[in-house]
């Protein structure tokens, strides 16, 4: 196995990870860190497809992509952050209310 | 005089004056009010100009940097996104103009800039027909509409919000990995480039899944709906509006246009599956909203149900039948304006009487009667009455399953219509009687009313315009089967 | 056939379970502040990662934003968030993961790994040969302007992704400051050797920065690095308790945040007038074009990126009565 196909089973794994992450935490910093995780496991799948031109440099579309993929996690991350704030301070807990509520 | 009409690039107008004025916005938040009106209004003129444009020339198209796919990007608009690009625009306008009354000046400064990109992002989604280019729409649009359903700042709005935002983080990630699949498959992101190589293999099966599952999470597809109803019930009435008559159907309209486009050939029982929980997702949703005692809520349900019908359509071969098609098309269409037209209404009730408990609306449709005739019209298109959009697309649906034989699907669009007439009616018999605690009136302005009613008569003109808008589903209509089609 | 030596070899499948290890521990770390240390961490063997795939635009993009800032954004709200939570933080994370750890949960897991196997399967299912855009990238690098391949992509062939982009830093930027109140800012003066610190990081951080800018039309960098590592100098500067002038936070501020999007949208609009396509560089101008372009680039990022650390709208938080000046403060 080259180390394209390598990287990709990691990032599927770390896709993966952060899924459970985001599915089993309450906390919601940590599911922050989960998509994060998650976004991270996507673009190295994106990167490491993109080795497979053998011993030439590698396609550099999937790396553009990328970069803007990076941007955009720490646009949602931040928004995600003080919104977690600002929610904690009204609420007193950085976690989301019991789905009980929404049929109230 | 025509030619220059025809000869201004009216397709990126639509992107970059919305994300311009949205800059002028920021910069300068006093003139923000005027600046969005004057925005909204010259995005309709933009889509009609882009709309003369399609109709003579064919489909538009526009190769972005001169490189073309699959180096470049290509912007892209046939009659189905003439229809998107249209709704958003006559949507667009009420909300704006509604929501220059609804808002304060602070409230106001905030709204413009992310409305003004908001729109941006519809445009440009729209007229994209690339996936990768789409991701970065999705994004675009995702992360305006959770900062506006947060705009109000209270506890309800905050924690919808971030639930909304997680939903539509993950429905992002898992479409890009979808767009690695088929990038790293097939060399290319361009839509039409990927369908003419996409082949029956294992990757290609992958970002179907992942795809559809992050665009129906993104679209609330029962049982992926669990943020819609708090984050559109406890966002500001302009808010939920746009939320629910458009950003919702942007994800849909991804999806349609992969499956029509890439998806089709290899779609065999997973359609079934999307058809099923569409059904699901109008009972459901219809029980909820029947079960609900805040007005939003119910609104906010009805739209679970509502998104169920599009999905109806699915197991009828959506690409490949001609009816099943243009129901679809004319459901999210007759819905965008009408659930637009009834949130406003919600609006208004709720502004009016300072609260939203259906069972102490207390005589308000003999106080604001416009407001309760923008309700009653819109609800005639959400139940599916004649001579709404609403009853046409329904009524196509209905077709399209009875000439393949499909009468489970023709119950569940009985049933649901039934449900809908249920809630529509529960809300409007409150509306006639004298609550318990007589509630002391807010004045409303004129132009909240109006834009209302305004988009509610919309869809029911729709229904009365089924001929002209039906012929421009077809225009540019690239199924790959549009050639084989009888 | 690629020769994969058996040093490499072992060295990527380290890394590799390094990575997934990290991302494990740091997401089911009972202490929030272990867990975003171990993210940090986790961001670092990136880095590692994308210089194994040949990746290094992305291996800088990652340091500074992926690693950096948002591990310092995280720490930053960390701090604020043990102020506001109502239960104190030790009970709390404790819960969590007894939560995660005792009622392990299967029907997730089992579903997760099924995802898993049947991706992996259609991943090594794929070609292990494929040039994807690399053809055309060559034959077609000649005309955009700039030698290396990512800037080429990023700002020109697919230019109008990242004036897109541009915009959502700029939603990002709006959605925080219509949240406002929300001021990671702490009042405390800082001490003695971070103060140095930044007197002299920063400085050389905004060399960097310049550097990478210049560099990125032909090798390695671009408008993104450089951004991100002006915004860590001023998100240092922050930290060492600097302070912008509250005349300079309206619109002088505005247009430096709006200055990146702003010089898409005239670039768009300009190109549609002299080439009637959008984004279409007249092809002899391409090269000064895509600078001008990375200039305001990078002084958005760099300024969103600290605007963003700082959480909340500056005129609000700093009214001009109870601003601290530098001097005051070592007082």
């Amino acid at each position: 196995m080259s180390s394209a196909f390598l990287y990709t089973l990691v990032g599927l794994g770390l896709f993966a990870l952060g899924l459970y992450a985001l599915i089993v935490h309450a906390h919601l910093l940590r599911k922050i860190l989960a998509i994060n995780v998650m976004g991270s496991g996507v673009f190295l799948v994106l990167v490491a497809l993109a080795k497979r031109t053998g011993e030439v440099r590698p396609d550099p579309v999937p790396h553009a992509m990328v970069i803007t993929g990076i941007v955009v996690a720490i646009s949602a991350t931040a928004l995600a952050l003080i919104l977690m704030l600002k929610l904690t301070a009204k609420t007193g807990h950085a976690r989301l209310p019991d789905d009980q509520r929404e049929s109230r | 005089m025509v030619s220059v009409v025809t000869n201004i690039p009216w397709g990126i107008i639509l992107i970059l004056l919305p994300s311009a004025a949205a800059i002028a916005c920021f910069l300068w938040p006093r003139i923000a009010n005027e600046l969005g009106l004057v925005t909204a209004f010259t995005i309709v003129l933009s889509t009609t100009g882009l709309g003369w444009q399609i109709m003579e020339n064919g489909a538009y198209h526009h190769t972005v940097g001169g490189w073309g796919a699959p180096l470049g990007i290509e912007l892209y608009a046939d009659g189905l996104s003439l229809l998107m690009l249209a709704a958003s625009a006559l949507v667009g306008s009420g909300i704006s103009t509604y929501s220059a009354s609804y808002f304060e000046q602070e409230h106001l400064e905030r709204f413009w800039p992310l409305w003004l990109l908001l729109q941006t992002a519809l445009n440009a989604l729209f007229l994209s027909a690339d996936i990768f280019n789409l991701y970065v729409t999705l994004e675009l649009m995702g992360l305006a509409a959770v900062a506006l359903a947060a705009l109000t700042n209270n506890s309800d709005a905050l924690s919808g919000s971030m639930r909304y935002l997680l939903a539509t983080l993950l429905g992002s990630l898992s479409y890009l990995l979808g767009v690695a699949l088929l990038y790293h498959s097939f060399g290319t992101v361009d839509i039409s480039t990927l369908a003419e190589r996409v082949d029956s293999s294992p990757t290609v099966w992958a970002s179907l899944g992942l795809m559809t599952a992050g665009l129906a999470l993104k679209t609330a597809l029962f049982p992926l709906h669990f943020w819609l109803p708090p984050a559109h019930a406890s966002a500001p009435a302009p808010v939920s509006a746009l939320l629910s008559s458009l950003v919702v159907k942007a994800s849909f309209y991804i999806l349609l246009r992969l499956w029509i486009n890439i998806f089709a050939p290899l779609g065999e029982g997973v359609d079934t599956l999307l058809g099923l929980l569409g059904a699901t997702a109008v009972i459901w949703g219809s029980l909820q909203a029947l079960r609900q005692t805040r007005l939003k809520l119910l609104v906010a349900y009805s739209t679970v149900a509502q998104i169920g019908y599009l999905f109806l359509a699915f197991p009828l071969a959506v690409a490949t039948n001609v009816t099943a098609w243009s129901a679809t098309t004319y459901l999210v269409l007759s819905h965008a304006l009408a659930k637009a037209a009834m949130f406003l209404a919600a609006g208004n009730l709720l502004l009016f009487s300072s609260h939203d408990r259906i069972a102490d609306l207390d005589r308000v449709v003999q106080r604001i009667p416009l407001t309760m005739a923008a309700f009653a019209l819109a609800g005639v298109s959400i139940i599916g009455l004649p001579p709404s959009g609403g009853f046409i697309g329904k009524w196509l649906l209905l077709e399209a399953a009875l000439s393949q034989g499909r009468w489970d699907v023709a119950v569940i669009l009985l049933l649901g219509s039934l449900l809908a007439a249920g809630y529509v009616f529960k809300v409007l018999g409150h509306a006639f009687t004298q609550a318990p605690l007589p509630l002391k009136p807010t004045v409303i302005p004129a132009s909240m009313e109006w834009s209302a009613l305004l988009l509610a008569f919309a869809a029911i003109l729709l229904g009365l315009l089924a001929s002209p808008i039906l012929s421009l589903v077809d225009i540019g209509h690239i199924t790959g089967h549009s050639e084989v089609r009888p | 056939m690629e020769t994969i030596t058996l040093l490499a070899w072992a060295f990527d499948s380290l890394l590799g379970l390094g990575l997934l290890w990290l991302a494990w521990q740091s997401l089911a770390s009972p202490d929030l502040f272990k867990a975003i240390v171990l993210f940090f961490a986790f961001g670092l063997l990136m880095a590692l990662a994308w210089v194994r795939l040949e990746a290094p635009d992305i291996a800088l993009a990652e340091v500074a934003i992926g690693a950096g800032l948002t591990s310092a954004l995280l720490l930053a709200v960390l701090a604020k968030l043990r102020a506001t939570e109502i239960n104190d933080d030790t009970t709390e994370p404790l819960e969590n993961v007894e939560q995660t750890f005792r009622s392990f949960q299967w029907f997730p897991t089992v579903i997760l790994l099924l995802v898993v196997a049947g991706l992996s399967y259609t991943v090594l299912s794929l070609p292990p040969y494929a040039t994807g855009l690399s053809a055309e990238i060559n034959t077609n690098i000649e005309n955009s302007g700039v030698r290396n391949p990512a800037t080429a992509v990023l700002l020109n062939f697919r230019a109008y992704d990242t004036l897109l982009e541009m915009l959502v830093l700029l939603i990002a930027l709006l959605g925080v400051w219509s949240l406002n109140g929300a001021v990671l800012q702490s009042k405390t003066a800082p001490g003695l050797v971070l103060d140095t610190l930044s007197r002299l990081l920063a400085p050389m951080l905004i060399l960097v920065a310049a550097y990478l800018l210049w560099v990125g039309a032909h090798a390695s960098g671009g408008a993104f690095q450089a951004g991100s590592i002006l915004g860590a100098a001023g998100v240092l500067l922050l930290l060492a308790g600097w302070r912008l002038r509250p005349a300079l936070t309206a619109l002088p501020l505005r247009l430096m945040l709006v200055a990146g999007p702003a010089a898409f949208i005239a670039m768009a609009v300009f190109t549609m007038m002299i080439e009637g396509q959008l984004l279409e560089y007249p092809k002899q101008y391409a090269g000064i074009l895509i600078l001008f372009l990375e200039i305001a680039a990078t002084l958005s990022i760099g300024t969103t990126l600290v605007a963003l650390f700082l959480g909340g709208r500056p005129s609000n938080n700093f009214p001009s009565n109870d601003f601290p000046s530098k001097d005051e403060e070592h007082k």
